[in-house]
């Protein structure tokens, strides 16, 4: 059966800003919110820290180019 | 005319009624506005009191707004209003569901047509045919130029070019040369046909000029390491995938009133599939056209591969199947190029291109030559030829200047691209320049961009404009080495470039995806989406408004002229085009280049070409007739081809 994220044509990205006090803290709590959500396997695209906290995006890859895609199951 | 009632349900007017208001006036019909902030009452009174037709009742604020609509039909029943008037509705919340739902003519969002109010107003769709089923004409590309160099100092010299590459060229060939015509000989043996092409038995002529991996991959079934091939349940289901996009398809149209640049996408994740989808991405939100690029690996092997291959890592395999899966993606307005210009299968993939219809292919010797790895003196040989199949073919070719990015300064980039160009007129094809608007590395170390990405642009441009006057077509992309990881500063550095590239007047551009500089990770189709929608609010932004650079752009435009003709001179100083390409007058190891080395020796002598611009070369052996056919494939894969 079809899921959502089946029909995902190559990544999940999320977007948000993150309280944190350093990049590193962000890191470490961006890498805990991806395996909270289920998506262990994620990069960071961009992280851009200061003040409060910290905005970034973080993908994780339901198909790359190469895959058996799920859109074509 | 229908008489038609507006009313605001606001408390101070809701400037989307005034605006309807004057253009249906303009169509003929009389109306009345109502004031804002009256009562659901106060419509259905008036509809009674002016004789309206039609009601329309408008509502800005998106809060409580199925109630509030709800109630107005209520009100506008018990008055007896609802049975005898035709109402409809509309809002920053409402959609034609909602409206519907509740039982209104019709509802309309924000961005709705007046064409579409007028169409349903007179209940003929056919006055919005054109809003809600747009079409997109594949534009004449390029668009009308004189194809000439204007400044005497450098048409002189580039004839002079041109003349010594042609008969430096004239009893010289190569296995790619060799390869690109028995393949030819076999795509008009079987008129084109994928299926019957590749179901040839594979000849031993061809083989015989392939490296060790091509014939692998045919005698052995030896894929590279990264790849893999598609099966055929996956082709069924990806295209099933592609007619559904199809099928929704609205064109889109990026420009705001003016004709150029025309948006064009490249794309090589990989994958044909994937590419195709992200193809109708960029398709859906109004590129132009697309560009196919291959892998790295590809340019540097003697031979190509077939059937429908998959990569697992950037670029995306040329094969005749490949590219006409991808065809078979394309939108009939989508104009499709594909990347020939670097490598060792630079004829062959000229050829492929030429018989599946591509609108475009990209060939430029010198790029190739010192920054793409591949022998000057080979590539030199492949590109004349690559030259004459685009010709036949009618395909006008693009020329590259990437060499920027390795530390070449534009002047040396633009001779070598104008030599290219010039000998492109020489053997009757339609030239491209591509320029590169970057922020490369030459332009850092000499400080050109400190004050502002605009006055050097320009004159780069300006210059190209001020010698010769050919199609440009700045890529690939438009803002290289100007875009962040962060998807709103990428978006933004690629619609600023375009908007500039809207006052230079250029035909097309290139674009990145706000992924360009996101090197951890393949591109995404929504990173495609982010660029074009930014491009898209550029171009609605400018308009018909120029971007204005400051007097340094003359002052820079001077100097990319002057060091222009002055590299063309050292050129024609050489023994040869292909001494200077060695010796590094078009760039050298000083400015990050140095000339390749894949394919060295393999030019060999061979009789001059016909008047048809083709090669004299022994044909392709007798075939015997295709044993397999895609339909009798069962399950699996185009079948490699048989061996004799």
């Amino acid at each position: 059966m079809t899921t959502a994220r089946d029909t995902i044509v190559d990544a999940l990205d999320i977007e948000s800003f993150i309280l944190c006090e350093s990049e590193k803290e962000a890191k470490e709590l961006i890498g805990k919110l991806m395996q909270s959500l289920g998506l262990p396997r994620f990069v960071i695209v961009s992280l851009d820290f200061n003040g409060p906290g910290a905005h970034f995006r973080v993908r994780a890859y339901m198909n790359k180019p190469g895959d058996n895609y799920t859109w074509l199951q | 005319m229908m008489k038609i009632l507006l009313a605001p349900l606001d408390p101070v007017h809701d400037a989307g009624l005034k605006l309807i208001k004057r253009k249906l006036e303009a169509l003929g019909y009389p109306c009345v506005l109502l004031p804002p902030d009256i009562t659901v009452e106060e419509i259905g009174e008036a509809a009674i009191a002016e004789k309206v037709d039609m009601i329309f009742v408008g509502r800005t604020v998106g809060y409580g707004v199925e109630q509030l609509f709800r109630r107005v039909r209520h009100v506008l029943t018990v008055q007896g209003v609802f049975d005898k008037v035709r109402v409809a509705i509309g809002g920053m919340a409402v959609t034609d569901e909602l409206a519907k739902s509740l039982g209104f003519e019709a509802g309309y969002g924000p961005h709705t047509k007046i064409e579409e109010i007028h169409a349903m107003i007179e209940k003929n769709p056919e006055l919005a045919r054109h809003i809600t089923h747009p079409v997109k004409n594949k534009p004449k590309f390029p668009f009308p130029h004189d194809n000439t160099v204007k400044n005497s100092t450098t048409k002189n010299l580039l004839d002079e070019i041109v003349d010594g590459i042609l008969d430096w060229t004239a009893d010289k060939s190569s296995p790619g040369v060799v390869r690109a015509h028995i393949t030819e000989s076999q795509l008009q043996d079987v008129k084109g046909s994928v299926e019957s092409y590749t179901a040839l038995p594979f000849t031993r002529d061809y083989l015989a000029q392939c490296d060790e991996s091509v014939v692998d991959f045919f005698q052995k079934n030896i894929c590279p390491p990264s790849v893999r091939q598609i099966t055929q349940k996956e082709v069924d289901a990806y295209i099933n995938r592609i007619d559904i996009a199809k099928r929704n398809f609205h064109p889109r149209v990026l420009r705001h009133g003016r004709e150029k640049p025309l948006v064009f996408v490249q794309y090589g994740t990989g994958c044909p599939m994937m590419d195709g989808m992200h193809i109708k991405v960029a398709e859906s939100w109004g590129a132009d056209g697309v560009l196919h690029f291959d892998p790295a690996w590809g340019a540097r092997t003697e031979g190509l591969m077939d059937g429908f291959l998959t990569n697992a890592e950037d670029g995306t395999p040329v094969t005749y199947a490949n590219l006409s899966l991808i065809r078979r993606s394309l939108d009939a307005a989508t104009l499709w190029t594909v990347r020939a210009h670097r490598g060792l299968n630079t004829p062959e993939i000229a050829v492929l291109s030429g018989f599946l219809g591509a609108d475009m292919t990209k060939i430029n010797i010198v790029y190739g030559s010192i920054c793409g790895g591949t022998d000057p003196a080979r590539l030199t040989v492949d590109g004349v030829d690559a030259i004459r199949t685009a010709t036949r073919y009618n395909m006008p070719f693009d020329i590259p200047t990437n060499e920027e990015l390795a530390g070449v300064p534009p002047h040396k980039a633009f001779a070598g691209m104008l030599i290219m160009a010039q000998l492109g007129r020489r053997l009757g094809a339609q030239p491209i320049l591509k320029p590169l608007l970057c922020h490369g590395p030459y332009i850092m170390v000499n400080e050109l961009m400190e004050q502002n990405y605009v006055d050097y642009n320009f004159a780069k441009i300006r210059a190209l404009q001020a010698l010769a006057d050919f199609p440009i077509w700045p890529g690939e992309p438009i803002g290289f080495m100007t875009h962040t990881e962060e998807k709103e500063q990428s978006a933004t550095t690629t619609a600023l470039h375009a908007a500039m590239c809207s006052t230079l007047g250029v035909d097309a551009i290139t674009t990145a995806s706000t992924d360009e500089a996101f090197s951890r990770g393949p591109i995404t189709a929504d990173g495609r989406v982010g660029s074009l929608r930014a491009m898209e609010e550029a171009f609605r932004f400018f308009g018909e408004t120029d971007v204005a650079p400051t007097k340094k752009a003359d002052e820079w435009r001077d100097d990319i002229i002057a060091g222009i003709n002055r590299t063309l001179e050292a050129v024609t100083e050489a023994p040869s085009f292909v001494d200077a390409l060695y010796q590094g007058i078009l760039g050298d190891k000083a400015d990050g280049v140095y000339p390749g080395r894949a394919g060295k020796n393999s030019v060999v002598t061979a009789p001059k070409p016909k008047a048809v611009g083709r090669w004299d070369v022994t044909p392709a052996i007798v075939r015997k007739k295709p044993v397999l056919t895609v339909k009798a494939v069962t399950p699996g894969v185009l079948p490699a081809r048989r061996r004799r």
